[in-house]
């Protein structure tokens, strides 16, 4: 490692904690506060990657994370940028996209190849002959593929976080300090953004005059108010990835995701320096201006070597007295005009012995061939625009920094909708078009004076606190007549490798031959040679797209554009927008004591509902025993999940009587109905049992997916009907268990029971409300599951306390918690449909067996017209039983009824009855084959065609005398 | 027969700054809902605000969340819940009680960052500013339905009181207690 400058230089290292990092696994001496870029560049290792396409050495062009040469593998992910990964928390990184070592990648032959492969060639190639393409992906994605995922990387926890603030400043140098610090002192809460570890943006690297100690003094105190005033909040190191309507912006740092809420939003997101185009222009060692500012500034990192300077501003001869001062060698200033604007810079230049050339370029570097850097610069004079005359010096230099003057960092208000406009007076581009709310200041305001930038900060916390309805003084005057932008950086080399996109090896030919093959729209430029569609997302490469598709194309800059900007600004780990996983579950009150007993669990929706009790490989026979136990002795099943919707008033009845198919008004106190519920379209959508309860009050049960579909058509009838009654969703208030089977009686007596249990006082179908082991309940005398059965409707916190007293009290009839597979398979043998299961986004009740719930003697019922229609329409197929040997293959949920040859139907239900010791089940056949006695052909797994036997319905107890006991 | 929260057995998360996360759901309440809730409710003493969404301390009755013009809970974290049988029957001409004891868990966050907490499973901005005491907030918390109560607590500590559905409560629960773990640490 070369010694390091001294202070104040290095402002974010700490020169007494070295960090043993490793690249490339060599010894990568660092300290702690430098980036992976800024130790190897300390270390003389200007080399970090290879290039996309061509395999050519790149090392740091911007030390600002801003462009794809510094990509980088991490152990856990590989497309690191290598100038924004902090040494502390990488470590260990290793070169990526290579085939051998980074010094001596064998792809990089793909260079020598370069003219055989222009722009777009996959376009035109590989495809013939017919399947050849086969072959050519291949080779493709494992040439293509950057890093390496690591698939057994553990993924790390992160989160998301909503923020809210009255203005959001993204950008934290001068514009956005002054901006932040105004909008506060007006006495809004700002939440000021900024991707670099600290405050100060460029105020913290670069020189804004020749004499730059007032400068500093000032952006020093406006640090230190922004960071001490109560009102800002600061947010370092994060990124702001996006702009969405109404200052919606995912802002990223670390590992969490902020969403923020803003009530206006400043940008001053600044502007990104543009490069020159020469050949061989991505060597390693030519570098922006502003990151050997940044090496020098905040690393103390002094490259080896003479540097030169090539200026096509002012700004780049203020990094030339910069870099002097901090004690370079500069061997010459380059610059693309005639003279520079501030003609103090010149005399300065040459006060301090540096050699100058004004109106020329560097138009080819060249590179050493050990170090794959750059070793020297070719110096021509500029006879004409973009062309260049003889050879005037030549000089060796180990780093190139250049400037050609300043993009607008557009993206976040070219998301917001605003328009790019070009200046050719200044050859900049301007934004326009901003929607309410929005407000630029600094360079992406195209202003670039430090007075006029901070004053033009000050404008926009201005009209940001007008906008929220915040008083705010009068503004200030912020022109800015800087001429920071070179028209025309552009040289073309006979030889090519002069790079417009460095993320994409393209050339200045690539774009220009896009254009001569008709490509003439920007947008189509881009898609055809992906300028801009790199990790940059065209920062360097969009204003000289335009500038050289204007030239081919003969229209102006400005009729030009660039290409569309879309979130999200950088690239964004796949784990941020997941977040931290919200997996909403739902538990009945009983949940515990199920996990007890060994439940298995399913989903039902969001519930978890036991399927059986036992080991879950003897599903079949834990299963079995259950549906043993409900038919001969008893069984309880926690059924909480049940829909319950409380419908009380004196329209009560009516509002029933209208929604439900069945007749409601003479309905006893005392007794349920079954309800079914129908579409407008005449399919059936949901049952239930409704429960009289008091003259004005029913209680209807739903099934579990559908009570809020239930719910919510009630109370949309209801505001049509505008009946007295009050709908509520009492899911939750209320747990139920079935107590099912021959002893349930007995077991409820024993529990204690206020109510007359009685088959005469208490029959099938009545309902009553008493206490049971204490415990306030409704009780229903229901037959889902074909035997004698009391469901218990209980206040949801008392259901634990009532489930341990029913398995106390029926424990010495062996009772058994039974689970939702053997519910299923007791209903079967009953016969009984389960709604979303035996019926689907077509069935009508007249294809289920359900004419017998039509009640055509009332007025009307929701649906009614359409289940009339469908009624007197040609039936095409109906639900029945079948039934099948043991010895059969089983069909399965799904599987295809065939009728000559054509499909007619599916099966819905199936299982193996231990009751009936037959297989059994429910299916959709043609109305023709519906009648008991019938043949319907199954096809089963593989194809195999079985041969059913239509069965009438109830299989189990046709006479339902076990349920009426 | 005894009640059982949903939350039985998890005890309260505690943290510096006053932070607490605890569960009130067997603490009384009763919910009215109807036409004439409103005007029965100010029959009975109780102290309300002309528009809903707000919840106010009503003397020795605790105190009343308004839902909407016709829907209010009554809420006394000092007293436990009631074993009898939840009354359904009309109140009064148009007024219905509501099983809000039994549909939903009353879970109770305390401390500096709670609105901070919330802000990672919330999208209202829940800051004292915006959301100051006694606003109600109808809202998705994880995902889930869940009504926010601003309001101070028993002990004159601004709290959020928060009810979800019981069968929703474990679940609130743990993404609560994972939000604060910054804060645990």
């Amino acid at each position: 490692m070369t010694e390091r400058l001294p202070l104040p230089y290095g402002s974010r290292i700490k020169r007494d904690a070295p960090v043993g990092a490793r690249f490339d696994g060599r010894e990568l001496p660092a300290l702690e506060g430098d980036t992976v870029a800024s130790a190897l560049v300390a270390s003389g290792h200007w080399v970090i990657s290879r290039s996309f396409k061509y395999h050519r050495p790149r090392g740091p062009l911007t030390m600002a994370g801003h462009d794809a040469n510094t990509l980088v593998q991490t152990p856990a992910a590989p497309n690191r940028l290598a100038d924004e990964l902090p040494i502390t928390d990488y470590p260990e990184t290793s070169a990526q996209n290579i085939s051998g070592s980074l010094m001596a990648d064998r792809n990089a032959v793909i260079d020598w190849f370069g003219r055989f492969l222009p722009v777009g060639f996959y376009y035109r190639a590989f495809y013939k002959p017919f399947g050849v393409w086969h072959w050519w992906e291949r080779m493709i994605r494992k040439a293509a593929g950057l890093g390496v995922a690591n698939l057994s990387a553990t993924p790390r926890y992160q989160d998301k976080q909503y923020l809210f603030c009255d203005v959001t400043v993204v950008g934290a140098g001068p514009a956005g300090l002054s901006a932040a610090l105004k909008a506060a002192e007006g006495g809004a809460s700002v939440l000021l953004i900024d991707e670099q570890p600290e405050l100060g943006g460029s105020l913290t690297y670069h020189r804004f005059a020749i004499d730059n100690a007032p400068v500093q003094s000032e952006a020093e105190t406006l640090i230190a108010n922004v960071a001490s005033h109560p009102r800002i909040r600061v947010l370092t190191h994060a990124l702001c990835n996006g702009w969405f309507t109404d200052h919606y912006l995912p802002v990223i740092q670390g590992d969490r995701l902020f969403k923020v809420r803003a009530k206006s939003c400043v940008l001053a997101t600044g502007s990104s320096e543009q490069h020159v185009v020469f050949r061989n222009n991505d060597l390693p060692g030519v570098v922006l201006c502003s990151a050997l500012e940044r090496l020098l500034s905040h690393y103390a990192v002094s490259p080896q070597g003479k540097l030169v300077v090539l200026a096509g501003n002012d700004q780049a001869w203020l990094t030339a007295l910069t870099a002097a001062e901090a004690g370079l060698s500069v061997g010459a200033v380059v610059d693309l005009r005639d003279a520079p604007d501030d003609a103090a810079l010149l005399a300065e230049a040459n006060a301090r012995g540096m050699t100058v050339h004004t109106g020329a370029t560097v138009y080819t570097a060249q590179r050493d061939a050990e170090s794959q850097s750059l070793c020297g610069v070719d110096i021509h004079r500029i006879d004409a625009r973009g062309e260049v005359g003889e050879l005037t010096a030549q000089h060796d230099c180990a780093v190139l920094a250049m400037s050609a003057g300043f993009m607008p960092a557009y993206q976040l208000a070219c998301q917001a909708g605003a328009k790019l406009d070009y200046d050719d007076d200044r050859a900049v581009f301007t934004l326009s078009g901003l929607p309410a709310g929005l407000f630029l200041a600094g360079s992406v305001n195209s202003t670039h004076s430090l007075d006029v930038v901070l004053a033009d900060g000050r404008n926009a916390a201005r009209a940001a606190l007008r906008y929220i309805d915040m008083t705010a003084d009068e503004d200030e005057s912020a022109a800015c007549a800087a001429q920071v932008n070179h028209p025309w950086p552009i040289f073309p080399h006979p030889k090519g490798r002069e790079f417009v996109d460095f993320d994409e090896d393209l050339q200045i030919k690539d774009i220009v031959n896009a254009t001569r093959l008709g490509y003439r729209d920007v947008q189509l430029v881009k898609r055809y040679s992906t300028v801009g569609m790199g990790p940059s997302q065209g920062r360097h490469a969009a204003l000289l797209t335009a500038r050289l598709v204007a030239k081919a194309t003969e229209r102006t800059v400005s009729e030009t554009g660039v290409t569309t900007a879309r979130p999200p600004v950088k690239p964004e780990a796949l784990g941020h927008l997941a977040g931290r996983r919200f997996h909403p579950h739902r538990h009945t009150a009983i949940a515990d004591r199920h996990d007890a007993e060994g439940a298995q669990w399913m989903p039902a929706g969001l519930w978890g509902r036991p399927a059986f009790y036992g080991e879950p490989h003897h599903k079949q026979r834990c299963v079995a025993e259950e549906v043993t136990a409900v038919r001969t002795g008893v069984g309880v099943i926690d059924v909480s999940t049940l829909g319950g919707i409380e419908l009380r008033g004196p329209d009560a009845a009516e509002f029933m009587n209208r929604f439900y198919t069945s007749g409601f008004l003479k309905q006893s106190v005392g007794r349920t109905r079954y309800a079914v519920l129908v579409s407008e379209q005449g399919v059936v959508i949901d049952d239930g049992v409704a429960a009289r309860l008091a003259e004005d009050h029913f209680y209807v049960t739903a099934t579990t997916g559908g009570v809020d579909r239930v719910y919510r058509e009630m109370l949309r009838w209801n505001a049509q009907w505008r009946l007295s009654l009050d709908i509520a969703n009492v899911t939750a208030a209320f747990s139920a268990i079935n107590i099912a089977g021959p002893n349930s009686r007995a077991v409820l007596e024993a529990l204690g029971c206020s109510i007359d249990l009685s088959a005469d006082a208490f029959p099938y179908l009545g309902c009553r409300e008493g206490d049971v082991a204490g415990v306030p309940a409704r009780l229903m005398r229901v037959g889902f599951v074909g035997e004698l059965g009391y469901e218990l409707h209980v206040p949801s916190l008392f259901a634990a306390a009532l489930w341990d007293a029913v398995t106390k009290a029926g424990a010495q009839w062996h009772i058994k918690p039974f689970g939702v597979e053997a519910q299923r398979l007791l209903r079967l043998e009953k016969g009984h449909i389960i709604l979303g299961q035996d019926t689907d986004g077509m069935t009508h009740p007249g294809e289920v067996g359900l004419d017998w719930a039509m009640n055509r003697s009332k007025p009307d019922f929701v649906g009614r017209r359409s289940v009339d229609i469908l009624a007197g329409s040609v039936p095409i197929r109906q639900l029945v039983g079948f039934s099948l040997d043991l010895t059969a293959p089983k069909p399965l949920e799904g599987h295809l009824v065939i009728k000559d040859g054509g499909i007619v139907g599916n099966v819905t239900s199936c299982e193996i009855s231990p009751t009936l010791n037959r297989i059994i089940g429910l299916a959709y056949a043609h109305p023709d084959d519906a009648s008991p006695g019938d043949r319907i052909a199954i096809r089963t797994e593989g194809g195999v065609l079985v041969q059913a036997r239509v069965e009438a319905l109830p299989f189990y107890d046709p006479d339902n005398a076990r349920q009426a006991l | 027969m005894s009640l059982r929260s949903p939350l039985e057995g998890i005890g309260v998360v505690e943290g510096p700054a006053g932070l607490r996360l605890s569960d009130l759901t067997l603490a009384h309440r009763e919910g009215v809902r109807g036409a004439g809730a409103r005007e029965w409710l100010l029959s009975q003493g109780h102290a309300l605000q002309d528009a809903p969404s707000q919840i106010v301390a009503s003397g020795e009755l605790g105190l009343v969340m308004s839902l909407s013009h016709r829907e209010f809970w009554l809420l006394q974290p000092d007293s436990e819940a009631s074993t009898g049988r939840p009354a359904s029957e009309a109140v009064a001409a148009g007024v219905w009680p509501f099983y809000c004891q039994h549909s939903h868990a009353w879970l109770q966050l305390a401390g500096e960052p709670r609105a901070e907490i919330m802000a990672k499973l919330c999208g209202v901005d829940l800051s004292e500013a915006a959301f100051p005491l006694g606003s109600v907030a109808q809202t998705q918390v994880a995902r889930v339905s869940v009504i926010i109560a601003a309001h101070q607590s028993e002990n004159d500590h601004p709290v959020f009181s928060m009810f979800v559905d019981q069968s929703l409560a474990r679940y609130l629960w743990e993404a609560i207690e994972d939000a604060m773990g910054e804060w645990l640490e």
